[in-house]
């Protein structure tokens, strides 16, 4: 099916062999499709192709949403204690703190306190406008 | 402070990238640690369960299995050794930065990293872009790296990661490009984190008298 040898047998005058990816390894990939996709190895053939192609592209894109998944959550972390994304960062590039959005997002998950002095540094360096998030209420039940 | 959180420090830990969750078998009691998955291009994040309290001090769990140990027989395995109190802090952990990417880190545990070139298995490592040390009751922020502090680890396996189809596909163009790819990756047992004593820190009592005060 899929003649992958042909530029470099050519160049050595060998015989070209075709590689196929016969019908198991097909449908060893395709387990879970939807209909006759699982099945039917010509429907089964496209289907397995196109989610070839869609987990080439999607490896590139999960860096992107990981990245803005980290984000939203240190925002959301730092709104808690009356600063937003934008601010938090800049002051933690004034002092210098190199950790990445990874490492942030996992310590305002995990561990507040320590996300808390960070938030005061960051805060103490650039205070930037202080009052314009304010943290939510806590409403007693 | 978000409602989530207790009034002790928390003592859970996100992990990331394939950091295991069997500690050290010298601990027969293992950390009551809630193991969080976090998703940075391997696992999934789960939603946060909630916490169980803070396990006791090591001491006390030593001797609490000192004590269970007599009495039951048959139930816990031979192979148990009397087991010895961790010689870290509660709950610390590390940040520290390998091959440009960063782990969070626990003595004894694993991290999968980039493969270190030069590094066979049994090789002693130190660590020194240590960014971030924090235990149960205080952080070391580094700025950009808690000096002198280090991490040492042992490489346990050099392995290649899962293989990943590389398939490239033009429509209407006969083009098609079928490549397997098995990335190598180093695996690296944390032993312990040192050297971070004498760096300025941030106590849970300047936060409670900042809270107190604002």
């Amino acid at each position: 099916m899929w003649s992958s040898n042909r530029s470099m047998s050519s160049s050595l005058g060998v015989e070209r062999t075709k590689k196929k990816m016969n019908k198991d390894k097909i449908f060893k990939l395709a387990k879970g499709f939807r209909g006759r996709a699982k099945n039917c190895i010509r429907i089964a053939r496209e289907r397995v192709e196109k989610a070839l192609q869609y987990s080439y592209r999607d490896r590139r894109n999960k860096k992107r949403d990981m990245r803005s998944l980290w984000i939203r959550r240190i925002n959301a972390g730092t709104r808690l204690h009356g600063v937003n994304y934008g601010n938090f960062m800049h002051g933690l590039l004034k002092e210098n703190i190199q950790l990445n959005r990874k490492v942030l997002s996992e310590l305002s998950m995990h561990e507040p306190y320590t996300f808390k002095s960070l938030v005061d540094i960051s805060r103490n360096a650039f205070p930037g406008n202080k009052n314009v998030v304010v943290p939510p209420r806590k409403v007693a039940f | 402070m978000a409602t989530a959180t207790v009034s002790t420090l928390c003592a859970t830990f996100g992990t990331h990238c394939a950091i295991s969750h069997n500690p050290k078998p010298l601990f027969s009691q293992p950390f009551n640690l809630n193991r969080f998955h976090s998703n940075s291009y391997k696992l999934t994040f789960s939603p946060r369960s909630p916490l169980s309290p803070l396990s006791p001090l090591p001491k006390a769990a030593d001797s609490a299995l000192v004590q269970t140990q007599p009495g039951s027989l048959d139930p816990q395995p031979a192979q148990l050794v009397p087991v010895q109190p961790p010689s870290w802090e509660p709950g610390l952990f590390a940040v520290i930065m390998i091959g440009s990417r960063q782990y969070i880190v626990h003595p004894g545990r694993w991290i999968v990293v980039q493969r270190l070139k030069g590094a066979n298995v049994n090789d002693k490592i130190a660590l020194h872009k240590v960014l971030l040390v924090g235990t149960d009751t205080s952080c070391y922020i580094g700025k950009p790296i808690v000096t002198n502090a280090v991490v040492y680890a042992t490489v346990e396996e050099q392995g290649l990661d899962p293989k990943v189809i590389v398939f490239k596909y033009k429509k209407k163009k006969h083009y098609r490009r079928n490549i397997g790819h098995r990335q190598p990756h180093t695996r690296l047992r944390i032993n312990s984190i040192m050297g971070y004593e004498n760096y300025p820190k941030v106590t849970m009592d300047d936060i409670k008298s900042d809270d107190s005060e604002s």
